[in-house]
């Protein structure tokens, strides 16, 4: 692989590090159900002229702990590969339903990461998704449509400069395709709400120089 | 209990791939230096009035030895003027930017060589590891070796502190901030910084938008924005307002701002993306602020 390539891969993984998976358990469990996940995809790039989604993978696992609480955590394989622990743990709560109509979910949840291999940079994010979903003829699948963000809460970064943006916002649509066992989630981002995309680089699929555009496949099993 | 085989299997392979050898864009597949002829992309080329007469353009090969290592490395490097003089000459040492090779950088070393006319000072541009026809892979020690391989060849031909100015371009402003605040063979008496680094931190925070560790990413440090603290010589800042790569603001103006030596001047080159601060500036205009600032007590 070209180097310059690989290099704006190294900066993307950095630039939407906070959304490499999609929405998690949009809807919660039935009690004492239990679910994993496999995900991949990420914000959208411009290669050799192509748009194509960064494909981050993660794993992820849930439970119901009631019908209305589904608690999960998960394992970001992609940065693992590259020496970073980082998991996200949390709880999806249904906060409103009218069955088999349409609901309303929060998920906030803590961001956890490492430094494996020089054992350094423990950090915490604290994130949250609020997402409401409307089953379409009363079937089990259902379309969802949420807003995401990530929390900062230093002060400063590097070099004592000021830390300025606290929030990083994302809006997301996606479709669960929901089987007896098996589910299909697929969900299209728009990560990084309002932030500008240049300088940047890398050639974001963004709005009007803002933001990317993000793509997200997952395969759920539940048992 | 697959999945836990499968996290047990994830955690075996974790470190198994590192990103830092990744951060160099070097180019070594070249056979020889084209110098003038070279045809790729560059970022400008001059006219014919710049042209280097041949026998003041000198390509030779030295041995570096980064801390630590028990055998040398062969690297190559370039000098634009007559050797002979470098005992009574001011050299400018020009560390060059991440891409490719001496042949992309040939024309601003050229350029270089123009400043307060022409061949008034000596040029020395070299290919770090693993650049061009240099041999070995990048590391960031290796690089400052390198660089530092260069200056003890100068103070072998004669040159002293007070005639050497070092010029950082991009991933250059790395060994050229580094052996200016903390010399190995020779303390360079100024320094010229074009579209510098702020850090390796700076630049994994600037993509993540967070209070990101850079570790995650790299080991690289490329720390530009504390080594400056220690620098006391004069130094110039030039940065394109339009730098798509290293951006100005989180970059170049840390560095700025951090620094507290004797004198410092900066330059905001409007509109000028990362690598055409010489273009957009006019090279006569450029060669200018150079030469004043060079010429500056």
């Amino acid at each position: 692989m070209n180097s310059l390539i690989k290099f704006l891969i190294i900066i993307l993984f950095a630039y939407f590090f906070q959304n490499c998976a999609p929405s998690r358990f949009v809807k919660p469990l039935a009690k004492k159900q239990q679910a994993a996940s496999f995900s991949f995809g990420g914000p959208i790039i411009k290669f050799a002229g192509a748009p194509i989604p960064i494909p981050f993978t993660t794993l992820a696992y849930g439970y119901g702990i009631t019908d209305n609480i589904t608690g999960f955590g998960s394992l970001h394989t992609t940065s693992l590969l590259f020496g970073n622990l980082q998991s996200d743990i949390g709880a999806t709560i249904k906060l409103f339903e009218k069955e088999n109509k349409f609901g309303i979910s929060a998920s906030p949840a803590i961001q956890v990461a490492y430094n494996v291999r020089n054992q350094t940079g423990f950090r915490i994010w604290p994130s949250a998704d609020l997402n409401t979903y409307f089953h379409l003829k009363a079937k089990p699948s259902y379309l969802y449509a949420g807003v995401n963000s990530w929390f900062e809460f230093s002060k400063y970064k590097a070099h004592e400069q000021p830390q300025e943006r606290h929030a990083i916002p994302n809006l997301h649509l996606g479709y669960m395709i929901v089987k007896q066992k098996w589910q299909h989630q697929f969900e299209l981002s728009y990560l990084g709400i309002g932030i500008p995309n240049k300088p940047g680089v890398a050639e974001y699929v963004g709005i009007s120089d803002k933001g990317a555009l993000g793509f997200y496949y997952s395969l759920i099993r539940k048992f | 209990m697959r999945l836990i085989i499968l996290i047990a299997f994830s955690l075996l392979i974790s470190s198994c791939l590192k990103l830092d050898s990744n951060l160099y864009n070097n180019d070594n597949t070249i056979k020889e230096y084209q110098l003038d002829n070279y045809k790729g992309v560059q970022d400008f080329i001059l006219d014919d009035s710049y042209n280097i007469p041949s026998n003041l353009i000198t390509v030779f090969t030295l041995q570096s030895q980064a801390e630590g290592e028990s055998t040398t490395t062969n690297i190559k490097a370039l000098y634009i003027g007559d050797a002979s003089k470098i005992n009574s000459d001011t050299v400018i040492l020009y560390c060059h930017g991440n891409k490719w090779h001496m042949d992309f950088y040939w024309q601003r070393a050229k350029l270089l060589a123009h400043t307060n006319g022409k061949n008034k000072y000596g040029v020395l541009m070299m290919d770090y590891r693993g650049y061009g026809l240099s041999d070995g892979k990048p590391t960031e020690k290796g690089m400052y070796a390198d660089v530092d391989a260069c200056l003890k060849w100068l103070k072998g031909k004669g040159l002293s502190n007070e005639r050497l100015i070092i010029y950082g371009f991009s991933l250059g402003s790395a060994p050229a901030t580094e052996l200016t605040a903390t010399p190995r063979s020779l303390t360079p008496t100024k320094l010229i910084l074009e579209a510098p680094f702020g850090s390796a931190a700076i630049m994994v925070q600037d993509a993540s938008q967070l209070n990101m560790p850079a570790d995650y990413f790299t080991d690289l440090k490329i720390d530009n924005a504390e080594e400056i603290k220690k620098v006391n010589q004069a130094f110039l800042w030039l940065h394109g307002t339009n730098d798509n790569f290293l951006n100005y603001k989180t970059h170049g103006q840390v560095v700025y701002n951090n620094y507290t030596g004797i004198y410092k001047e900066k330059y905001l080159v409007d509109g000028a993306d990362h690598g055409e601060v010489p273009a957009k500036m006019g090279f006569k205009n450029y060669l200018e602020v150079l030469g004043n600032f060079i010429r500056k007590n």
